[in-house]
Order: C-alpha cells, then sequence, then structure tokens
C-alpha cells in the first residue's frame, strides 16, 4: 500500500540521529513544561517560534510536536500529584486522579495515565496515518466558499460551543480577528490599524499573543490573586498497576480513544467535552463494587478513559490541521503559526507538495509515544522533583523565557513594551473568565478566512449568494446555524417543563 | 470547578469590562472609517472585516454591560483571593517595563536578570515572605545570571538568533 511506503519513508527521515534527538529533547522539554505549573504547550511552543528562522523546517515541526505531546504526558502528573489542576485538558484526571493519590494509589493513577496516553496516542497516530491523506484527497476539491464555511465553523466551535459563555468566546474571538487585521491586508496590500508604528506594518506576532495571554497573564494573575494559596503535594507511590488495575483500565483507555478520536477529527476541537464524556461513560459503566470509588477514593478507570480521550483528541486533532489548514485549539493555533514561519500553508497541497515534512512528522509521533511512554514511567520520579522549584524563582524564570521569545522574533523592543500591554489583556480576560483559545484561533485563521471569503465572492461575480449556491457550503453554514441555535432551543425546552 | 448562579466578584468590575469593549468597538469603528473600500472583483474590500468585527464586538460589549447590571456575568469559576495584592503587581510591572526599555541598552543577559530580581521580589512579597533582604536579592541575581547567560548563549551561539549584548564579544 502506498501509505505504508509513504510511512516508511516518514520513518527514514524522522529517524536520522538528529532529527531522534530533536524529537527527544522535544518530549523531555514537553514533559517539563506540562509538569511545571503556570507554563502550558502553547506557551512553550510559542516562547521557542524564533528557532522556525534558523532551524530547518522538518526539524522544528517534529521538536514542536514532541514539545505537544509531552505537555499532555506532563499535565496529568501534577494533576494527580497537586491538588490544583493544571489546564482544562487534566481537570477531569484531577478530579478521580488526586483522590485515588489522597488514599496512596498516586503510582497506579500515574502508571495508568502514562500508559493509556501511550495507547490512546498510538491508536490515533494511527487513524492520522490512514485518514488524513483520504481528507487531504476530499479536500482538494473544496473551494473558497467551502474553505470559508469551514473556517466559520471552526470559529464557532471554538467560542460558542466550549466555553462557559457564548457572549463572553464571541468577545473573545472578535478580538482576536481584530488583532489579525493588524498590519497589511493581504489582497490588496493595504494597511489597517498600524497608527503608524513601522513595527506594526508585519502585523502582530502571534508569539506575542500566546507568551503574554499566556505566560504574562499567568505571572501577573499569580503576584495578584494566588499568593497565599496553599498548595498541598500528594505523595508518590511505587508507579505500578496491579492484575486488577490492568482489567479495569484496558477498557476504559479504549472506550476513552473512542470517544476522543472523533472529536479530534472535526474542526471542532477542544479537549473538555471528549474527556468529560469519557468521564461520564466511564462512571455510568463501572462495576457496581467499584461504583463507589468515584469521588471517594479515586477509581482508577476515571482517570484511565478521560486521559486516553485526552490525548486521542489532541493527536487526531492533527487532521484537520494538517489537512484542513484549521487549528482548533491554542496549541495547534501556534504550530499553524510555526508552519506559516516557513511560508507553508497546511492544507491538502501540504500531502502533495511537503509530502516527506507530512510524513517524517507522523512517523515522529509513533516514535515520541514510545519516548514518552519511556520517560514518564521509569522516569517519574525525576519530573515530581519540577514541582519542588519555588514558585517565585519559576514565574520569574518564565519571564527570561518570554522575553527571549517576544524578542527573538523580530529583535525590536517595541514587542516588548506590546508583550506587556497583551499580558494585561490576558489577565483581565483570566479574571473574567474569558477563553483564550477563540484569540489565538481568530487571529491566525482570521486573515485566512479573510482571504477565502473575498475569493469566493469574486468567483460569484460580486455576489454572496455563491456561499447558499455550493451545496457543500450551504450543508456547513447549515451545520453552523444548527450549532448555535440547538443548545438554546433544548434549554428554553427544558425549562419550560421545568 | 464550574459554579452556576450570579459571580462571586463585583459586577461594578464586570461592567467596566462591557464598557471598555464598546469604547474598543468604536475604536476599530473609527479605524474601519478611515480605510478606503476599492472592492476589484470581490465587491467587497479591505474595509469589510475592520467593519464587521467592529460592529460584533460592539454587540459583545453592549451584552457584557446588559449582562453585568443585570446581576453579573453567568457560570464564573470560582476565584482564590479576593484582594489583588498591587504592590507585587507593581514589582512585576517593573520587571518587565525595565527590561524592555533596557534590553538593548545594557543588554539581554543582565537585563534579564534584573527582570528575574524584580520579578521574583514581587511573587515573594505576594507570598508573605519577608526575606527580601540584601542576602536573597544577591541570591536572585546570581540565579537569574545563571538562567539568563546559558540561554544567551544557547540562542545565539547554537541557534543564530540575533539577542541583545552588552558588548560585541557576543558572550555578555
Amino acid at each position: 500500500m502506498e501509505v505504508w511506503d509513504l510511512l516508511l519513508q516518514g520513518f527514514a527521515t524522522a529517524g536520522t540521529p538528529v532529527n531522534l534527538l530533536w524529537a527527544f529533547v522535544g518530549c523531555a522539554l514537553g514533559t517539563a513544561v506540562g509538569v511545571l505549573p503556570g507554563i502550558g504547550p502553547a506557551t512553550a511552543v510559542a516562547m521557542l517560534l524564533p528557532i522556525t528562522t534558523q532551524v530547518e523546517a522538518t526539524a522544528s515541526m517534529i521538536f514542536f510536536a514532541g514539545i505537544y505531546y509531552g505537555a499532555m504526558y506532563g499535565g496529568s502528573t501534577t494533576s494527580i500529584l497537586l491538588n490544583t489542576p493544571g489546564e482544562t485538558a487534566t481537570m477531569v484526571t484531577a478530579m478521580e486522579g488526586n483522590r485515588m493519590a489522597k488514599s496512596g494509589r498516586a503510582g497506579a493513577a500515574l502508571a495508568t495515565a502514562a500508559i493509556g496516553s501511550f495507547v490512546a496516542g498510538s491508536i490515533a497516530t494511527v487513524l492520522v496515518t490512514l485518514f488524513a491523506p483520504v481528507v487531504a484527497e476530499f479536500a482538494v476539491t473544496l473551494g473558497p466558499p467551502e474553505y470559508f464555511m469551514l473556517m466559520v465553523l471552526a470559529f464557532t466551535t471554538v467560542s460558542a460551543v466550549l466555553g462557559q459563555s457564548t457572549v463572553r468566546g464571541l468577545t473573545a474571538l472578535f478580538a482576536g480577528l481584530a488583532l489579525g487585521l493588524v498590519g497589511m491586508d493581504q489582497i490588496t496590500g493595504q494597511v489597517r490599524y498600524t497608527a503608524g508604528v513601522p513595527e506594526l506594518l508585519d502585523g502582530v506576532e502571534i508569539v506575542l499573543v500566546a507568551v503574554g495571554l499566556f505566560a504574562v497573564a499567568e505571572a501577573m494573575h499569580a503576584v495578584l490573586f494566588e499568593g497565599r494559596a496553599v498548595e498541598s503535594e500528594n505523595r508518590l507511590s511505587r508507579v505500578t498497576m496491579s492484575l486488577s488495575d490492568w482489567k479495569r483500565s484496558l477498557p476504559a483507555w479504549l472506550r476513552g480513544t473512542a470517544i476522543g478520536a472523533p472529536f479530534g477529527c472535526i474542526p471542532a476541537g477542544g479537549t473538555e467535552i471528549p474527556t468529560f464524556l469519557s468521564y461520564a461513560a466511564e462512571k455510568k459503566l463501572a462495576k457496581s463494587e467499584h461504583k463507589a470509588e468515584f469521588g471517594t477514593r479515586g477509581a482508577i478507570e476515571g482517570v484511565a478513559g478521560p486521559e486516553a480521550a485526552n490525548n486521542a483528541t489532541v493527536t487526531a486533532a492533527m487532521i484537520p490541521l494538517l489537512t484542513l489548514g484549521i487549528p482548533t485549539s491554542n496549541t495547534t493555533a501556534i504550530l499553524l503559526g510555526a508552519f506559516q514561519n516557513y511560508g507553508i500553508q497546511p492544507g491538502p497541497q501540504l500531502f502533495s507538495n511537503s509530502a516527506s515534512l507530512v510524513w517524517a512528522l507522523i512517523a515522529s509521533l509513533y516514535i515520541g509515544n514510545v519516548m514518552l511512554l519511556v520517560l514518564n514511567l521509569p522516569l517519574v520520579g525525576l519530573w515530581v522533583k519540577l514541582l519542588k522549584v519555588p514558585k517565585p524563582q519559576l514565574y520569574a524564570g518564565i519571564m527570561i523565557f518570554a522575553t527571549v521569545g517576544a524578542y527573538g522574533m523580530r529583535q525590536s523592543a517595541f514587542d516588548l513594551f506590546l508583550l506587556y500591554g497583551i499580558g494585561i489583556l490576558g489577565l483581565v480576560m483570566r479574571r473574567f473568565n474569558f477563553p483564550t483559545a477563540p484569540v489565538l484561533v481568530g487571529m491566525i485563521l482570521g486573515p485566512l478566512a479573510e482571504a477565502q471569503m473575498r475569493n469566493a465572492i469574486s468567483i460569484g461575480e460580486g455576489s454572496a449568494l455563491i456561499f447558499f449556491q455550493r451545496p457543500m457550503s450551504l450543508a456547513i453554514m447549515g451545520l453552523v446555524v444548527l450549532i448555535l441555535t440547538v443548545p438554546r432551543v433544548l434549554k428554553w425546552h427544558s425549562e419550560r417543563l421545568r | 470547578m464550574r459554579q452556576h448562579g450570579p459571580a462571586t466578584h463585583s459586577p461594578r468590575l464586570q461592567l467596566w469590562v462591557g464598557i471598555g469593549v464598546v469604547l474598543a468597538a468604536l475604536g476599530l469603528a473609527a479605524g474601519a472609517y478611515t480605510i478606503p473600500s476599492a472592492s476589484g472583483y470581490a465587491g467587497i474590500g479591505p474595509n469589510f472585516l475592520p467593519w464587521v468585527v467592529s460592529l460584533a464586538l460592539l454587540a459583545c460589549g453592549a451584552a457584557l454591560v446588559v449582562k453585568a447590571s443585570r446581576g453579573g456575568f453567568q457560570n464564573m469559576d470560582d476565584h482564590s483571593g479576593e484582594h489583588p495584592y498591587w504592590q507585587g503587581f507593581a514589582w512585576l510591572s517593573a520587571a518587565l517595563l525595565l527590561n524592555a526599555a533596557l534590553i538593548t541598552v545594557i543588554g539581554f543577559i543582565v537585563s534579564c536578570a534584573l527582570c528575574f530580581v524584580l520579578a521574583a521580589r514581587g511573587m515573594r512579597l505576594a507570598e508573605g515572605k519577608s526575606a527580601t533582604g540584601l542576602a536573597s536579592v544577591a541570591r536572585d541575581a546570581l540565579v537569574g545570571l545563571l538562567i539568563a547567560a546559558p540561554v544567551y548563549w544557547a540562542f545565539t551561539k547554537f541557534l543564530g538568533i540575533n539577542l541583545p549584548g552588552l558588548t560585541q564579544s557576543g558572550w555578555l
């Protein structure tokens, strides 16, 4: 089969000593940033984006993918051992994992999280291998109207569906779109919103926005509100699982994968929904003698399922990113930015124009999963030591790396002032519960969506009716309308019944 | 986790957030007004999306104002610590702004070490620790240098990324 030939070639590229080293460093760094509170995969990749100006594309994409994956493994370690869950993706893991750790079963929780991540990640990578080329082949037939509608779909799901409030999600989305407007218009070269500042002609750097919204805002929030917060750390026990743990985990991993993978494939990412769904499924399906452990001593299924769902979603999210060029989370949005720095636009052409890069990246996902299993099972004790870094030094150190990322991209001190401003914006958003993913997705996808929209209307000879005349575009539009209206109708209906 | 019902913190501040969004939208609209609409084949020009974004943000801002004045935002997370510690924030701000102002003057390593000292001090004060004497400043300065210098070397020597130095030697 052709796919396997291509994959083998990918392994040959990814398996060179230099690329293996990049993958290893990426996985190790990713695990570290996943473990450390206050810094996540999106921030880490963003801070390191300046290397795209020097390092070759394949090597740096392998490196970034390693960070992306590693952080998922590392994040679960923190949420199991600390009482403060890191990112939303690991929030569900924290619920049961923390209880297991409190009752002395931290080792089993860590083991089921790591092995479950490996199982789900590997299965999802096989799905990426098999389906990404198929989706790419299909995507070639899509024109600007369909693309524009797909992007609108991504905007809608990221902002209106995933968050806690539609209005706040949409506000964040339009703020991101506004940031994306700054600079020169792609089609006419018209300058917009630069206020005469020459640095802004090229637009606002994505590094700045990501590092400002996450790292700087996080540090500001910590210094303002979390100084006195007390953290307790659970004791680490031997990382091993008993036979009954295996028996209970295995089906949970598979169910988690089955729930998570489809969510990653559709351009409607976010790991919140699949992890919560998996948790609910495990709780419902648990045998009666284990049901009592949920919410009390901690049930191992409640860690295994969501953790697998999380990794399956994250891995499968590579499919829309690579084949359609549509990011559905903070980190994939920044990965898209990394591709753009190389002048590569992910999309259906990627599989024909940059085949060796794509297949090396996919092969590195297999390799990275194995590396991460080794890094996280026997060596977990090493990572746990990172939790001992005192907060002041941790946040102050993150500020140094934030400076590297923000300054290194364009060598401009102006960007550092802008970074502070975006940090304040992030602080306000954080304080008032505005989601951040819509900002980044809007900012990166916005200019692309605008170009597709204008091209589409050009095709329609100046008429927006083109979006209604093509069946695919009309179908996606219908989906967007359903997504926006159905939850409201259901809510109204259930309130009326009460 | 999520908490339903009225928010735990002041709807008055939320009102200001809503007003801020409205003002930003008006600013964007003023900007959109100045962008020419040379549309070509597309029928819509470079000022189309700016107008859409301005109007949408205006609507969002108005909705936020309405929500804030009717009992506050819904579905807010629980907040830890309701009293902001502005003194620590001032130290952190000084760290970041001085770094921005000085990085091209005194070089990456020294500027970042200074940023480290100030930021660490702010966080330490926020934790209520009194260890802010000369010894702790000296220790922070040392740690800051030990982080900044290798980072500088790694990025400039191995990755070829330009960061400003104090001297032309490339090592400091």
